[in-house]
């Protein structure tokens, strides 16, 4: 355990706590500029992961009313719901762990940021003490510290006593959250749905009330960037009435399977999903694709595709359509 | 239907988000910012007693005789609210520097920006300063000499204050942040900040002498030897500058890997230097010139070391204390306290007393290592 503390710290925290003291150092002694650079910077080299479970989610969220459909249909038999759960991902092009394993690979990054903000601020004597230990000898690093704590009207070292950076961490989380929120017309979904709308902002801009600015500042710019990613990825999504995140560049691709997906319905039926006709599902598929205007059709459009994944009463496996 | 089923999940996420809050005021919200300043004040006897600050924010006095507690204080005495529904806020003040002692009081700063004069066995402090509001943290230790408290403060002055009455005498202003205790020599009070400077001020007005600027912040306390002032810089440089015009003697040109964070001490006109990279510096206290290879302790040293006879005493942070007999410059380990050591050590009549961050008084016999008594001091 201690090898594997000593690894991260050399590999991952030692490297970030000198860079950042050198953007401080840099950027006219200001620790708040550097915490605002490294974010960006972090950010930029983290974009095509970010994209990458952007894109996922937003398919996966495509998904879910068959998803939704599917388990309704086969509550009493996990094993089957989980056959057919893999094999509409297949065929979708989605997968569960494209949303999971971007957001796993940049997990550690952004404790390692989280805890190189920290040990900066060095809010106690024993923590800047401690800080002697993640140093590199350069000089330039030796000369910078301690690093200034005063930002604009901010003490970077203890919470904003104003209440401003509170509201910013909530209220951009709240923006990004509510840019990614599907509307939908299940009344349990948009329970849910405004349930995580309001949780993490509501988290955060409490634990802002306690923790140090600096580290307030470095959650208010990654919220800000990941909104400027999300925009021009979904657009302004559930932010706007009426919308649906529209779909650029490889969302395209993830539609178009989707809706072969529909266009194949024998195939549902050769899993052992009971599928039959879907209704009109190729041109309702490809006109969301590209429009990608009319959230309200879409929920509409899925519902009534689904209206297809039906168990025909009096029919039995061996009367299923084969496959073509 | 649907109205139930609303109302559950309401509820649900109700009583979720009670949960979360709940645990968030446990976790991050009552303690502040999530780090708690414990303090690391070493200790100072006088007449049979030694006082020091506890890690539990309180002034205590002991008998060195009898090993038991004489008298306690805590520094603060009202309870300050949590705020945003926390229950109110603990009221130990972290004391970070050793007390100073003379005529009869006791003089103490604390972590909350205070510093307090107290008559032993009273638990009313005859005065504090300042009467009303709270300086910035104070971390150095506090010194009294010609009648008056000296003391750095985080608000980067030099405070004098009347040691009678606590009213200030004078201040002066730094270009940051001061950790260091202030040392007297003569009429000339030396002080270091972490604006890279040491300071040489005229200890009766407060005006400044000269002023010596290294390549980094200073948090040590300077030591004073033949007109010569020796301290170390976090550009893990160890100087020597003349004490009267405040000119460099000379400059450790072997680069250690970490910051100089103690006082050095000095016997037979040898420099013993601790540094965080765990290695004590031994070097000429004329020339600057190594006497012999830096002795590796493994753990940081940043605990100002001792010099009990001919031997110099020093823990690394890992909680071992060694000796090094001056005569050869050879090491031994004396104890493993197993507890991290950050206070300075403290010496008197062959006796070493080192308070460990766990909260122990611990006293040793400075030749043989063997622990005489142990108090603890967590109640």
């Amino acid at each position: 355990m201690e090898v594997i503390g000593q690894a991260w710290n050399l590999i991952i925290l030692e490297p970030i706590v000198n860079v950042l003291i050198v953007l401080a150092h840099s950027l006219f002694s200001s620790f708040g500029l550097a915490i605002i650079a490294l974010t960006i910077v972090v950010n930029g080299c983290m974009y095509p992961l970010t994209l990458k479970q952007i894109r996922a989610s937003k398919a996966m969220q495509t998904l879910q009313p068959k998803l939704a459909e599917l388990q309704k249909k086969h509550a009493k038999d996990k094993e089957k719901l989980a056959k057919e759960q893999m094999q509409l991902y297949k065929e979708s092009g989605v997968s569960p762990a494209g949303c999971i394993v971007p957001m796993l690979i940049q997990m550690p990054i952004w404790i390692a940021l989280y805890q190189s903000i920290m040990r900066l601020l060095a809010v106690t004597p024993e923590d800047f003490l401690g800080l002697s230990q993640y140093l590199y000898s350069w000089p330039v690093v030796y000369s910078a510290l301690p690093l200034g704590d005063k930002f604009l009207w901010l003490n970077l070292a203890i919470p904003d006593s104003y209440l401003v950076l509170p509201l910013l961490v909530g209220g951009t989380m709240w923006l990004q959250q509510k840019m990614i929120t599907p509307t939908t017309a299940d009344p349990k979904q948009q329970t849910q749905s405004k349930m995580m709308l309001w949780i993490m902002p509501l988290m955060f801009a409490f634990i802002t009330l306690s923790f140090p600015s600096g580290l307030a500042l470095f959650w208010v710019t990654s919220s800000a960037i990941r909104i400027v990613i999300q925009y021009f990825v979904t657009g302004w999504g559930g932010l706007v009435k009426g919308t649906t995140p529209k779909p650029v560049g490889r969302d395209k691709k993830y539609m178009k399977r989707i809706a072969q997906v529909e266009e194949r319905p024998s195939e549902y039926a050769d899993t052992g999903a009971d599928i039959v006709e879907p209704s009109s599902g190729q041109e309702e598929g490809k006109d969301y694709g590209e429009s990608g205007d009319k959230r309200q059709d879409r929920g509409r459009g899925d519902s009534e595709r689904l209206k297809g994944i039906r168990r025909q009463p009096g029919r039995d496996r061996s009367h299923r359509p084969k496959r073509r | 239907m649907e109205f139930r089923s609303n109302k559950v999940l309401l509820v649900k996420v109700l009583l979720f988000l009670v949960i979360l809050m709940v645990s968030g005021l446990g976790v991050f919200g009552c303690v502040g910012r999530g780090s708690i300043p414990k303090g690391w004040s070493g200790g100072v006897v006088a007449e049979d007693t030694l006082f020091l600050g506890s890690m539990k924010g309180k002034l205590v006095a002991i008998d060195i005789l009898s090993h038991t507690r004489l008298w306690e204080v805590p520094l603060e005495t009202s309870e300050q609210a949590g705020g945003f529904g926390c229950a109110p806020a603990s009221t130990a003040v972290a004391i970070y520097g050793s007390p100073a002692v003379a005529e009869e009081l006791v003089y103490v700063s604390g972590y909350n920006g205070k510093i307090y004069a107290f008559s032993v066995g009273k638990d009313e402090p005859r005065w504090v300063y300042p009467r009303e509001d709270n300086l910035q943290p104070i971390v150095g230790g506090a010194i009294v000499a010609q009648g008056k408290v000296y003391m750095g403060c985080s608000d980067g002055k030099v405070y004098a204050l009347d040691a009678a009455d606590g009213y200030k005498q004078w201040e002066f202003q730094t270009g940051d942040k001061i950790w260091s205790t202030p040392v007297i020599d003569g009429d000339t009070l030396f002080i270091a900040s972490f604006d890279k400077k040491l300071y040489a001020l005229d200890a009766t007005n407060g005006s400044k002498k000269w002023e010596f600027e290294t390549g980094g912040a200073i948090a040590s306390t300077p030591f004073v030897y033949n007109n010569t002032i020796y301290i170390g810089s976090f550009d893990r440089h160890l100087y020597a500058v003349n004490a009267t015009d405040g000119s460099l003697v000379w400059k450790l040109e072997v680069k250690a890997d970490k910051w100089f964070w103690t006082k050095p001490v000095i016997c037979n006109n040898t420099i013993y230097a601790g540094n965080l990279d765990g290695k004590v510096y031994i070097l000429n206290a004329e020339t600057g010139d190594e006497v012999v290879d830096a002795i590796d302790l493994v753990s940081p040293i940043s605990s100002s070391p001792v010099l009990v006879d001919d031997s110099v005493i020093i823990a690394s942070e890992e909680g071992r204390v060694w000796t090094i007999d001056t005569s050869n410059n050879q090491e031994s380990e004396l104890i493993n306290l197993g507890q991290k050591i950050y206070a300075p050590l403290y010496a008197s009549d062959g006796v070493v007393y080192i308070h460990t961050s766990e909260g122990s008084l611990h006293a040793l016999n400075a030749q043989s290592g063997s622990k005489l008594w142990s108090l603890s001091l967590s109640s």
